[in-house]
């Protein structure tokens, strides 16, 4: 039993396809170096169908004889192990990020430690009530008493507004954050198609995925995404316990859905805007009432230069709204600065003074208040950098495994430059020794003599 | 590990940013002179940073306080060596008219100057400072003595002006006009009065007897009064030089917290920047070539 002549033809033909196909392989590794989120490919090679296949009229011959080469696949070079861990230290530091975000807002509002803050302008604030105690009689000092006053309420009101500016622009980045995880989930649901279709007519769609699993990694620095393999390729996602996409369709998902939100970005956006915010907001008016009530109770208790009873020094009830009695700043005689109703009296604008060391908010005086409001925030912003640095550089490190695995490398794609561009011409150079050999039988063989 | 161009990229470009990073904090720390840029920087340091500006503050206030203190009590001492030499005067003058050589109209004319040294006894008690008068109590807009008037009424109070030398401390500056310069028919005034007109009665054995001695427990109460004048004005200068050394010792602290150690962070500064030029040159080098550099394709 002998074989077809033109058998080797055949054969060198595979190796040429199969070394043309990994060529262009490589090529599209190389285009795709920069591109996020992608995975290399390899063209996976397997020796084809020998001859002649088993059967029960197996023809004589020494053995199965090699038909060269086919591409049965091409693999895309992924480790979902890392895509999990990368996904959940996204998670981590998408919350990190957020509320490193906000909370740096917060402290540049403060103004702290500087000559502009508010400490600085409590300082003159009691200072200008002792200057008062000197020269209660003078017109001068009860003037720039009552400025230092309206200095140190416009800085309450001014910090006051930052802090509610901050939690609104929060809140509206929470609004977009939502728009842009559904607009996400609406992205995931429409390559879950293209991938089912891929899927089911027996093809691996290694772009899709790797498109795929590039918004998985962008999804996920917004909340605790869960996702779950469903049938023919495609994924269930869930983000903060709302689902988002469940094979080809995607919810349109609000804020009150996610109900079990614990991290990413929006987890730290609501934190700040639901707690830690109005958490300062609070103690900040706590601060400004403290000194709202207890400078009006004991403003009542003394005279003007008139000789009568003090009325309120301070209006309002917050920090938004303290503002100094406008009377007072028209007419500064009528700051009671007197204990009796004399003029050289000043004993009232010490005890106004005096207000500066009395403890009156827990254990703490205003100005301890106020400073202990300054070192919470202080020490709630530097543990979000320590801990968004560990994030970052925990998702840096998971990051540079994925990319050791998935990553293309130019020094791999060269070598295999060559050793596809070697197999090729190899290839074309049996094909023309078979070429030659037929040759020989075609057009020489039979003609002794001629 | 497979090392692949875009790691080796990120992860240059990743210190690149960090060595900036430390190089940027660095520089802030320079060109402010601070260690602390913001409250994150250091918490505690913060609020002690709060705490000692806080003690600087009310500091300069109470240095401020015995100023105007030592002003007024620097008044009211003067104030009172004045009306210390009217009542020698008086004395001389009381001794003279006592004499049984002086004639009823020798005593009238010294009865026109004891009256002459009521006014200016007044005018003393009239003393002001900055505008206010510091014999008046607390009603220092009042004048408390008429001169020149008969109604030698005190028209004061006995009111206390006091300042604060430091927390809770607070030391009266005045000395009430009554209490010296008496109202109406007590006190300093009132004695003189009655000299001038025992004088014009020619009454010889009142002048050497009540009125003297009258005259001379007057002259005593005023020396008492100038030396817890004078008693208080050392309090205030001690209150001052204790201010000013807690005022350079807080200075001290607040510098210990807050200022940047120069030394140091010039030296941070020196590596930051050795740090970051070295891995910018290892960016430039190692980023660009690979093997395709080297093959020859084709």
């Amino acid at each position: 039993m002998a074989i077809s002549t033109f058998m080797g033809l055949e054969t060198t033909l595979r190796g040429i396809l199969a070394q043309q196909l990994a060529l262009d392989t490589t090529a599209h590794n190389i285009s795709n170096a920069s591109t996020p989120g992608y995975s290399r490919q390899s063209a996976v090679m397997a020796a084809s169908t020998a001859f002649a296949p088993p059967s029960m009229m197996t023809p004589a011959q020494a053995g199965e004889i090699g038909t060269g080469v086919d591409v049965i696949a091409y693999q895309r070079v992924r480790d979902s192990f890392l895509d999990l861990q990368y996904r959940g230290q996204s998670m981590v530091q998408g919350q990190a990020q957020a509320t490193n975000d906000g909370l740096n807002n917060v402290q540049d509002a403060l103004n702290e430690p500087g000559d502009n803050g508010l400490s600085n302008l409590m300082q003159q604030y009691w200072s200008s009530w002792q200057a008062v105690s000197n020269d209660p009689e003078n017109m001068a000092s009860r003037q720039a008493l009552a400025q230092s006053a309206a200095s140190l309420a416009n800085g309450f009101n001014a910090l006051s507004s930052q802090l509610t500016t901050i939690q609104g622009q929060t809140g509206q980045n929470v609004t977009a954050t939502i728009q842009n995880v559904n607009q996400l989930g609406a992205q995931i649901a429409t390559l879950n198609n293209s991938i089912r279709q891929a899927t089911v007519g027996g093809v691996q769609p290694n772009d899709l995925l790797d498109q795929r699993d590039n918004l998985l990694d962008q999804l996920s620095a917004m909340g605790n995404v869960s996702i779950t393999n469903s049938t023919n390729g495609m994924v269930d996602v869930s983000i903060g316990g709302a689902a988002l996409v469940t094979g080809t369709t995607s919810a349109t998902i609000a804020e009150s859905d996610m109900t079990s939100l614990t991290s990413g970005k929006l987890s730290g956006l609501i934190q700040l805007r639901d707690t830690t915010i109005p958490g300062y907001q609070a103690q900040l008016d706590t601060v400004a009432s403290t000194l709202i009530s207890a400078t009006n109770t004991q403003h009542a208790a003394g005279f003007d230069l008139n000789g009568n009873a003090g009325g309120a020094f301070f209006t309002g009830t917050n920090a938004s709204t303290i503002a100094v009695n406008p009377a007072l700043i028209t007419n500064p005689g009528l700051i009671a600065a007197s204990a009796d109703g004399t003029p050289g009296n000043a004993n009232n604008a010490l005890a106004l003074a005096g207000i500066r060391n009395q403890t009156l908010i827990g254990s703490s005086s205003i100005d301890d208040a106020y400073s202990q409001l300054v070192t919470k925030i202080g020490a709630d912003t530097a543990q979000s950098n320590t801990t968004l640095s560990n994030a970052t550089a925990l998702t840096t490190a998971i990051n540079n495994q994925r990319q050791s695995v998935s990553g293309v490398s130019l020094d791999e794609e060269m070598t295999n430059l060559l050793t596809f561009q070697r197999g090729y011409q190899a290839s074309s150079r049996a094909l023309s020794a078979m070429d030659d050999m037929i040759d020989q039988l075609v057009n020489r063989t039979g003609r002794v003599g001629l | 590990m497979r090392i692949t161009q875009n790691m080796m990229s990120t992860s240059v470009l990743n210190d690149l940013e960090n060595a900036a990073n430390q190089l940027n904090l660095t520089q802030q720390r320079i060109s402010s002179g601070k260690q602390i840029q913001e409250p994150s920087d250091n918490p505690f340091g913060t609020s002690q940073a709060l705490q000692y500006d806080g003690d600087l503050a009310q500091n300069t206030q109470y240095q401020s306080n015995v100023n105007d203190a030592q002003g007024w009590q620097s008044t009211v001492d003067t104030a009172l060596t004045n009306v210390n030499d009217i009542v020698l005067r008086a004395r001389d003058l009381v001794v003279q008219g006592a004499s049984d050589t002086s004639g009823p109209s020798a005593r009238s004319d010294i009865a026109s100057e004891i009256d002459q040294l009521v006014d200016s006894l007044k005018a003393e008690g009239n003393t002001q400072y900055s505008g206010r008068y510091v014999f008046s109590g607390t009603q220092t807009l009042t004048q408390p003595y008429q001169v020149g008037s008969t109604n030698d009424s005190y028209a004061g109070n006995a009111g206390t002006i006091t300042r604060e030398i430091g927390q809770g401390v607070q030391v009266a500056v005045n000395v009430p006009g009554s209490t010296i310069f008496g109202d109406g028919t007590t006190g300093l005034i009132a004695t003189l009065r009655q000299i001038s007109t025992d004088l014009r009665a020619n009454n010889g054995s009142a002048l050497q007897n009540g009125d003297l001695t009258a005259l001379d427990n007057a002259g005593t109460a005023i020396s008492a009064q100038q030396a817890t004048v004078g008693a208080m004005s050392n309090r205030l200068t001690s209150a001052t030089s204790r201010l000013q050394q807690l005022q350079q010792a807080t200075t001290q602290q607040l510098s210990n917290v807050q200022d940047a150690d120069m030394a140091q962070t010039m030296i941070d500064f020196s590596t930051q920047t050795a740090v970051y030029q070295a891995a910018l040159k290892s960016g430039a080098q190692i980023i660009q070539p690979s093997l395709m550099d080297f093959l020859a394709v084709g």
